[in-house]
């Protein structure tokens, strides 16, 4: 059989009932999850593994599969509505959306967010149907020197995207980096910056640090200056939705899905570098680019296609390879080794419908999800018309559950609520926060790859350099670094002349 | 707690407590769910084998036992919060060698007499594995290159101050020095031969199984005394001339150390059953991890002599 036929296939168990009630749910779900800020889709899939036990193999994949898919994009509602992410994902999404969302475009912010990932979320599923076998080849020729470039690209990425204050910009990313280094570290097995307590030998973790700086902070924020949460709902020209607006961010969603197919396959990258990337590229190829952080389609929808379209290709090397490649798809590994069934390139020959069936699934999720998407945010709206004081207790709330669920952890609340008044006080004194989170997530991954790499390679660090695509990589966050720096560089150049031209003699 | 309970409690409390409470909860033991703290994130090693055995085990005491992740800290985390439960037997965890690898690294605040363990439920050697591709057909002809060419040979390990680090240190003792390239994320470890970043792999089967029912993995040396059933043709490392401690991976369900004796008679008991099950027994064989469980003094053993050993290897 050819893959048209098996995907037929796949699609007609896709549809049977019993599978499409199964995708509905876990997209509701991961939606739901993905939305209320604190709770993470990893969260949910982990909660739900427990229920896949009763279920055939195949329906504990669509199931979690839904979830991961509609929990990606769910962070992005809570972004866009209230500035908090639901997810670290979601963090490009607070930039431009929840800007629009205060000159009252919300409809159109969520409208376009939705589409975006939709589009990203077919387009790796696509992929995941058609080029599963090439794609897996091209992600092993990834090692840990390409992993390494990939993730100093994100790193760039985040002072590249800073408006106009990159310096700034820098000092909060390495804050983030050194808070990313507490604990454990992963290669030595030595404990680091834990100052004799054992509770911080865990580490911190950068979804608990998120919620603090994101949605404990904006409560605090909220009490303290008492402001109203509730963006102007004042009639704006620009609210309507047209479709030539999805049609101007083609290329924005062209771009983002490309680059997120990409990065899914890198183990360890996934959705929150993916996105970060895409908006950093997008700044730089948009005509608005100086625009972005005001509310610009473009600057929204790069950076939720590609989110999206890491979900599809981060399933490439576990079902091809059998290699999970985030937290999400472990869960997903567990289930299936729970039911006896060992992905890899065996599954293909002894379940082909099984694989089918999922990638069909996949598909089917990401346009299920549009209406999955609206209904979710349009409840969520209503969120804006409850008043602030019980919002903010809503969200003190389930950002203690959230912190708690990420490792079922008491001290990472108390590391949450930590976060809520440095953040607070960070925005106080104008001093960016979603630098320092992503400084949080990247950090440790640059560190382990770049040790393990020096260890692979005869600790020669030329080889960075020297390996075609790690080096174009490199190349490639060196022309961005110049980018975003010119302007800084060329003002205190500028001042420097001035100066000199100035002093007699 | 329903209003009896409380009033019992008070009750049991005023008339003096210990001899009263302890045999009735060891009688009754147990009568709501346990908590099983698997001290990894979901989808690894410990976290499949915690929740096979919970799901196995729940008809066996006839409560529920819900399985809560605690990452972090090599496994220490979960341990922690193992160990500062009433022990009383409604909190069990599992105690794996990764984690007491990193006790005689100095990581934790743990020690082996903080826990008793229940059973070592799995146990596996490790092998060196090369990827199909690979130039090397045998183990003498790796080993021979190695010899050769010092230091220039790479394998894909855990990590340092783990056995993976142990076995290859007393190899390169004995002549044959390969380099260690630790892999702390086990995806990618597993990825290092297939896409040629390493020449080597230092692995137990059982988390490889796809690769090697594919046949993308060949098995070349076995660190164990004897010969592994499931691969006849694989030499051991004795035989090859290796002289060292075999040091296997292993997975143990344990309790706080000062739970109650008939508690952990009759938890044991229950673990002994449910290992007998066909559906442990299958898993345990699918990932050829299958032993008699270890139970009582062999177990606490189990645990005390590997930490010595790798403590020892660490210290020179």
């Amino acid at each position: 059989m050819n893959t048209f036929e098996l995907l037929g296939m796949g699609f007609q168990n896709a549809f049977a009932l019993w599978a499409l009630l199964t995708i509905v749910t876990g997209l509701m779900l991961g939606v739901i999850a993905g939305a209320l800020p604190g709770v993470s889709f990893v969260n949910a899939m982990a909660m739900a593994l427990p229920f896949t036990y009763s279920m055939a193999p195949t329906q504990a994949m669509l199931f979690l599969g839904a979830i991961y898919v509609g929990g990606v994009f769910g962070g992005s509602i809570s972004a866009i509505i209230i500035n908090v992410p639901g997810t670290p994902a979601s963090l490009p999404a607070c930039w431009d959306g929840y800007p629009m969302t205060q000159r009252g475009e919300v409809r159109k912010a969520l409208a376009v967010a939705i589409l975006a990932s939709a589009v990203g979320g077919l387009t790796s599923a696509l992929v995941l149907s058609f080029a599963a076998a090439p794609f897996a080849t091209f992600a092993l020729r990834f090692s840990q020197p390409e992993f390494f470039a990939a993730t100093i690209l994100g790193l760039i990425s985040v002072i590249a995207i800073s408006k106009d204050r990159p310096l700034v910009s820098l000092m909060s990313l390495s804050l983030g980096i050194v808070i990313g280094t507490v604990g454990v570290d992963p290669i030595y097995g030595v404990a680091r910056f834990t100052f004799g307590v054992p509770a911080m030998q865990s580490g911190i973790n950068f979804v608990v640090v998120m919620i603090g700086l994101f949605a404990v902070s904006e409560v605090i924020d909220l009490i303290a200056t008492n402001r109203n949460l509730r963006p102007s709902n004042a009639a704006n020209a620009n609210a309507r939705i047209r479709f030539r607006d999805f049609w101007d961010v083609r290329g924005a969603i062209a771009r983002g899905s490309g680059i997120g197919s990409i990065l899914g396959v890198i183990p360890g990258a996934g959705a929150t570098p993916g996105a970060v990337i895409a908006y950093g590229i997008e700044k730089q190829v948009s005509r608005d680019g100086d625009k972005f952080g005001t509310g610009i389609m473009a600057g929204l929808a790069a950076p939720e296609a590609a989110k999206n379209a890491t979900t599809g290709s981060a399933m490439v090397p576990l079902l091809t390879l059998g290699i999970p490649g985030s937290a999400a798809t472990a869960i997903m590994l567990a289930a299936m080794m729970l039911h006896g069934v060992n992905p890899g390139p065996l599954l293909f020959l002894n379940d082909p419908t099984m694989v089918y069936t999922i990638f069909a699934a996949m598909i089917l999720a990401n346009i299920l999800m549009i209406f999955a998407g609206i209904g979710v945010a349009q409840f969520f709206s209503t969120l804006m018309k409850t008043p602030p004081a019980v919002l903010g207790a809503f969200i003190i709330l389930l950002s203690i559950i959230g912190a708690y669920g990420v490792r079922n952890n008491i001290f990472d609340v108390y590391v949450c609520l930590f976060f809520g008044l440095v953040g607070w006080g960070m925005k106080r004194i104008g001093f960016p926060t979603a630098p320092l989170v992503l400084g949080v997530i990247l950090g440790p991954l640059a560190e382990r790859y770049f040790m393990t790499s020096l260890a692979n390679y005869n600790q020669d660090w030329t080889v960075f350099f020297t390996r075609p695509i790690s080096g174009t990589i490199l190349g490639l966050a060196a022309v961005f670094a110049i980018w975003s720096l010119w302007p800084v560089l060329q003002a205190r150049y500028r001042a420097v002349v001035l100066l000199l031209a100035g002093r007699p003699g | 707690m329903t209003k009896f309970g409380r009033t019992t409690a008070v009750a049991a409390l005023m008339a003096g407590a210990m001899t009263l409470t302890g045999p009735a909860l060891a009688q009754n033991f147990p009568d709501r769910p346990i908590e099983l703290v698997v001290t990894f994130g979901p989808g690894g090693g410990a976290d499949v084998m915690g929740r096979q055995l919970a799901q196995l085990l729940e008809p066996e005491l006839g409560v529920s036992i819900p399985v809560t992740n605690v990452a972090g800290a090599s496994g220490n985390a979960g341990l922690t919060r193992l160990s500062t439960s009433p022990a009383d037997g409604y909190t069990m965890g599992t105690l794996i060698s990764l984690t007491v690898a990193s006790w005689a690294a100095g990581i934790g605040d743990n020690a082996p007499e903080d826990f008793r363990v229940i059973a070592v439920v799995q146990s596996t050697p490790s092998f060196l594995f090369v990827a199909a591709n690979s130039p090397f057909e045998t183990a003498e002809q790796l080993i021979e290159h190695a010899r050769a060419n010092p230091g220039t040979l790479t394998v894909a390990t855990s990590g340092y101050g783990t056995q993976d680090d142990v076995a290859l240190i007393v190899m390169a003792e004995q002549g044959v020095d390969m380099v260690n390239v630790p892999f702390s994320a086990p995806g990618e470890r597993y990825a290092a031969p297939l896409g040629g970043h390493t020449d080597v792999i230092y692995e137990e089967p059982g988390d490889v199984v796809q690769f090697l029912e594919s046949g993308e993995y060949r098995p070349l040396m076995l660190f164990a005394a004897e010969r592994h059933p499931e691969f006849p043709d694989v030499p051991t490392s004795g035989e090859l001339g290796f002289d060292m401690v075999y040091l296997n991976t292993f997975r143990t369900l344990a309790v706080p150390a000062a739970t109650p004796e008939d508690v952990v008679a009759r938890l044991e008991a229950a673990v002994i059953a449910a290992t007998g099950t066909d559906a442990w027994q299958a898993f345990c064989s699918e990932t050829y991890t299958c032993l008699e469980p270890l139970t009582g003094e062999a177990a606490q053993e189990e645990v005390t002599v590997f930490m010595q050993a790798i403590a020892a290897q660490l210290e020179d």
